[in-house]
């Protein structure tokens, strides 16, 4: 019965060890889907490579897939599952900074250390912005303190919101990102860039 | 053929079958027979009376008592700040964010340690901790730390020093041979405010 390190099946050190494998595998496979390139990565607003959409969708929805049959079998505890507690405010402004960013510099944090481990300096010059915003947050935490923790939700679902189950919201995502997969296409097709 | 259709045709139909089949509340059960047995024998769970009183009189906020008596009787006497889950009631959904938490010490009393002892032991079952016996229950309470009884001048000093304890307690929580029995004591507290159970551990994500 998972999650396994919850349940002291595996030991701290265990989980730790097994994250740096899943954490190498996720990097090969953001680098090995081209995500390591800020102007494929940019593509995203513009239309014309949304390979960031559908790599981030299609682990989404196969990770919740899998969580819910895993449910459903009885072999983990979503309960016990860690889920990062929703604080609204800091939730906007964190995601407007992020995109943001994420357009000026061409990266996301993760993608800027798979890029600087292919010897891009953009992705290294990233990551040292990324440490300059870390440090500028940690010194002026008292500014924010307030903005920080303001509107704290718990650990909402969008299906307990909606009054549905799970598994029904499930397969409104799936449908959903279905349907955005082959708008993506089409923008691919109609916003078509020669080279980049 | 296209990955997209592949893809589609592979993910759709187990969305289908998700949405489909109910969704999976069983509890599961965290300790074994054997487990279980080993943990009673071990009295681990109760506390001492005099500890309770000791946490009540200096009010220390970690401690929680849970009276798993029906409410009629609750309502006649409670211990100060106790609230109310009657036994029959345990596995309601209505008490598992007070049951299920690693913030405080929740301490079940009946009259007598029995009906408290099997609370905790479905508890501890479901696999929730912090959870613990008044040991003796209400009638040990009433007998020692309410109305304790003077010791005889031969008992040896730690005697008397566990009977100043008991009359200086009993004064703080009310007793002194003063058992309200018609209702007439405060009111029922209200209940604490539900403290959500905390992640055991912080796991960072993101791209």
């Amino acid at each position: 019965m998972g999650p396994l390190a919850v349940n002291e099946f595996i030991s701290e050190n265990t989980n730790l060890f097994l994250a740096f494998i899943i954490g190498i595998g996720f990097g090969w496979v953001l680098e090995s889907s081209g995500f390591s390139s800020s102007r494929k990565l940019a593509g995203v607003f513009y239309g014309y490579d949304t390979v960031v959409l559908k790599v981030f969708f299609t682990a989404a929805i196969t990770a919740m897939l899998g969580l819910l049959f895993m449910s459903l079998f009885g072999w983990i505890d979503l309960n016990w599952v860690y889920v990062n507690p929703t604080f609204l405010t800091s939730a906007i402004v964190g995601g407007v900074v992020m995109g943001a960013g994420f357009i000026l510099g061409g990266f996301c944090p993760g993608t800027s250390f798979c890029a600087a481990s292919i010897g891009k300096i953009d992705g290294m010059v990233f990551i040292i912005g990324l440490f300059i915003g870390v440090f500028l947050f940690g010194i002026g935490y008292d500014i924010w303190d307030e903005l920080y923790m303001a509107k704290y939700l718990g650990e909402p679902k969008v299906s307990e919101a909606l009054g549905m189950r799970d598994g029904v919201f499930g397969l409104l995502l799936i449908l959903a990102a279905v349907g955005m997969f082959f708008v993506a296409e089409w923008a691919e097709k109609k916003f078509p860039r020669e080279e980049y | 053929m296209n990955p997209r259709v592949i893809l589609a045709a592979a993910i759709i139909p187990l969305g289908l079958i998700i949405a489909a089949v109910p969704q999976n509340t069983t509890k599961p059960y965290k300790l074994t027979a054997g487990q279980l047995l080993e943990e009673v024998n071990s009295r681990t769970q109760f506390l001492a009376p005099e500890l309770i009183a000791d946490m009540l009189v200096s009010k220390d906020p970690s401690i929680r008592l849970i009276d798993v008596r029906p409410q009629d009787e609750f309502e006649k006497f409670s211990l100060p700040g106790a609230v109310n889950i009657p036994f029959s009631d345990i596995l309601s959904d209505e008490w598992t964010d007070i049951l299920h938490q690693d913030i405080k010490m929740n301490v079940f009393y009946s009259n007598g340690s029995v009906t408290a002892n099997e609370a905790w032991m479905i508890t501890r079952q479901l696999g929730y901790e912090n959870n613990y016996v008044l040991e003796g229950g209400l009638n040990y309470w009433f007998d020692n730390i309410l109305n304790p009884q003077a010791p005889t001048s031969t008992s040896p000093s730690e005697e008397f020093a566990r009977y100043d304890f008991r009359k200086s307690a009993s004064m703080a929580l009310g007793g002194g041979g003063v058992v309200p029995a018609d209702g007439s004591s405060a009111p029922a507290p209200a209940l604490p405010a539900i403290i959500p159970r905390v992640a055991k551990k912080k796991v960072a994500g993101g791209c």
